[in-house]
């Protein structure tokens, strides 16, 4: 599987689903709220619920301020202070909402892992690339710092940084960004991990690094067997790597299936929209599609989609719609979708 | 670096050089006379006598012609007359310097591990009551004048308790080290409560921001505990805008020593400058600002070179 071109030309493609695996990761009614002025609270997150299996990719996609983020953090247990939690997270069957500080200590950078959107800033300015990735082994693995340091390097070399030696001495500012993305996801794969949170870890990258990134999680999934919860803005870029898809708009999941079936028969509004804003190889020079209005703002009363959406009625602006299954693993959460 | 390093002392030496000049010119248009002084303290002194002191320490001669005299003297190491002490001034300087050095040295090294303790403190839960706490002493510290906070622990610690002297001098010949410290711990606290106040508002501020930057959570997403992430991650990073402060709050310890100086009788820069323009001391007065300057120069200097190497994204070239 590779990503030859970064036009993404293969909207649609996904990987094959693969239903048999054993269950990794359970999120059920997540919701995360912040305090906000006047004792309102503000709900970024709401009622989440989705799975992942062993060593398959969830991409998540929805636009800027949605909620993406929040939902990762809420899983690495990296929420800002002030943050209010409800729902559970069930990993490898464990409770981790039920973990001590200490737990989930341990749990952070050894079973889950999480790579960021910025690679220029994510990494600690003043220290060593090799060091900060042999940080983590020291801690999880209990190596000495001359041996956590060599696998650093062995770890850097496994993501195709040329001169990985020299590398690990370099700090974060003598690297590229897309060789910084590249240690980044060194650093999170170090101990393995059975998950790794991607937030948008292409982002921030020119379109033909992003490519190579992309190629290096798929190849490094298929060494390896991580799950991956990857994030993205762009259904385009999901579009590569993703097995399921879960489609997030203010803060809810509006449609989550498996990502052939999202491409082939999209059930939601603003799916839909979303997948004719995407570019088409067939007229590259016609006009791209965008929906109208944006996320933020005051959220509509009912479907938190109605002040955008092209179908909406009177119930719609009265009543919130559940997800809920109507083909075999195809959610979605419209009223006007049976 | 070496080169980078040469070339500030080159330019260090320049500044130094224009400031010489700039301080001759304004001590000189200092009213008074040094030999008018001499004459009410010794009536004896005839007019002749007075007339080849006036010759002696330059008086009557045009400015700009006496600063070139200086320059070239200072050139060969003379750096002239004291006519309060009648002495040459770097004998009167050497003392007065290590006293001041002493002070200020005790200082900071209290001051950093202090500041960076507290700031660090008052960063981790800000608006929590150790911060509430914290922010009123840096409050305080930077309001309480340091006449007024020396006056204080005199009436306090020695007047009603009598448990530490009100002199910063030992009267003993030769003191022991003991004896000096003894004699140091009021001026000393008091310098370091002047001086901890602002350095722990920098330190809980750039602690704050760093604790919030993307690589922090990087950190703890490793898996990383508290200490670990404070401080192997934020400590360093936090740190290197304190270089700056420090390197100006140098001049501002300096200034404030000379006022402690002053209270405790210390014989310092302090003192030594005060005399000098108090008594029309020519040369001393010159010699003990230069010294400021200097000091103000090599603290500069310093800074820099902490910068570069503190942060690896510098390069000194
Ligand atoms: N510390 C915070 N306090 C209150 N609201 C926040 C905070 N951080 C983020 N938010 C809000 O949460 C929402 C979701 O943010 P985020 O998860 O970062 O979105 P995404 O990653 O999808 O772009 C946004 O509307 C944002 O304004
Ligand atoms: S419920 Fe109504 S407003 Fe919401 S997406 Fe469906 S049609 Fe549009
Ligand atoms: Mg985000």
């Amino acid at each position: 599987m590779s990503v030859a071109t970064p036009a993404l030309e293969v909207v649609g493609a996904g990987h094959v689903a693969q239903p048999d695996r054993p269950r990794l990761l359970r999120v059920s009614s997540l919701s995360v709220s912040f305090p906000g002025a006047e004792g309102r609270e503000s709900e970024v997150v709401s009622e989440l619920s989705y799975e992942i299996a062993q060593g398959e990719t969830l991409g998540v996609v929805g636009e800027s301020g949605c909620g993406k983020t929040m939902t990762s953090l809420a899983i690495m247990g990296l929420l800002p202070s002030g943050a209010k939690v409800s729902g559970s997270i069930e990993f490898d069957g464990k409770d981790l909402t039920a973990f001590s500080p200490r737990q989930w200590r341990n749990h952070r950078g050894r079973e889950v892992a999480m790579v960021f959107q910025e690679p220029m800033t994510a990494m600690n300015p003043v220290m060593k690339v090799g060091q900060q990735i042999a940080e983590v082994l020291v801690k999880h693995e209990r190596l000495s710092k001359r041996a956590a340091f060599g696998r650093a390097v062995e770890l850097l070399a496994s993501v195709h940084i040329p001169s990985p030696e020299r590398r690990a001495q370099d700090y974060p500012h003598q690297l590229s960004g897309g060789m910084r993305q590249r240690a980044m996801i060194a650093m999170a794969l170090a101990c393995r991990p059975k998950l790794l949170v991607a937030d948008e870890p292409t982002t921030a990258l020119d379109v033909t690094v992003q490519a190579q990134i992309l190629d290096l999680m798929l190849e490094l999934q298929d060494t390896y067997g991580t799950a991956i919860q990857f994030i993205s803005h762009n259904l385009a870029v999901v579009s590569e790597v993703a097995h399921q898809l879960m489609v997030m708009y203010s803060g809810r999941i509006v449609e989550y299936a498996p990502a052939e079936d999202l491409f082939a028969n999209p059930l939601h509004p603003y799916t839909q929209g979303l997948i004719r804003t995407l570019p088409d190889i067939a007229q590259p020079m016609a006009e791209l599609y965008t929906i109208p209005g944006s996320v933020g703002g005051k959220r509509p009363s009912g479907c938190r989609f109605s002040n955008r959406c092209p179908l909406a009625d009177a119930r719609c602006r009265e009543a919130e719609p559940a997800l809920r299954e109507v083909t075999l693993s195809h959610h979605v959460a419209c009223f006007k979708v049976n | 670096m070496l080169r980078y390093t040469f070339f500030r002392l080159v330019q260090a030496a320049f500044v130094l050089l224009v400031m010489t000049f700039l301080l001759f010119m304004l001590i000189g248009m200092m009213p008074g006379d040094p030999v008018e002084n001499m004459l009410e303290g010794n009536p004896a002194l005839t007019p002749e006598l007075a007339r080849q002191m006036r010759e002696l320490y330059g008086v009557g001669v045009p400015l700009p012609v006496r600063y070139w005299h200086w320059l070239t003297a200072a050139f060969q190491g003379d750096f002239g007359f004291s006519s309060l002490y009648f002495r040459p001034v770097l004998e009167i300087l050497g003392p007065a310097l290590l006293q001041t050095l002493k002070l200020m040295v005790a200082t900071i090294v209290l001051s950093i591990p202090l500041s960076l303790l507290l700031g660090a403190i008052a960063a981790l839960r800000p608006g929590g009551w150790m911060d509430t706490a914290i922010s009123f002493f840096a409050f305080a510290s930077i309001s309480l004048p340091n006449f007024w906070l020396s006056l204080i622990l005199i009436i306090v610690f020695a007047v009603q308790f009598g448990w530490l002297p009100a002199s910063g001098t030992p009267l003993a010949d030769n003191p022991s080290l003991g004896l000096q410290i003894y004699h140091s711990i009021l001026p000393v606290t008091v310098l370091t409560m002047f001086f901890v106040g602002p350095l722990l508002r920098y330190v809980r501020a750039s602690m704050i921001e760093t604790m919030s930057s993307d690589y922090i959570r990087t950190a703890r997403a490793k898996g990383l505990s508290e200490t670990t992430v404070i401080v192997k991650h934020a400590l360093r990073n936090a740190l290197i805008p304190m270089v700056t402060v420090l390197a100006l709050g140098f001049g501002m310890l300096f200034s404030g020593a000379l006022v402690v100086e002053t209270i405790f009788g210390i014989l310092g820069m302090g003192k030594m400058i005060f005399d000098a323009i108090r008594y029309v001391d020519f040369n001393l007065a010159l010699i003990g600002l230069l010294l400021a300057t200097i000091v103000t120069l090599v603290s500069n200097l310093l800074a820099d070179l902490a910068y570069a190497w503190l942060d690896p994204r510098i390069t000194l070239k």
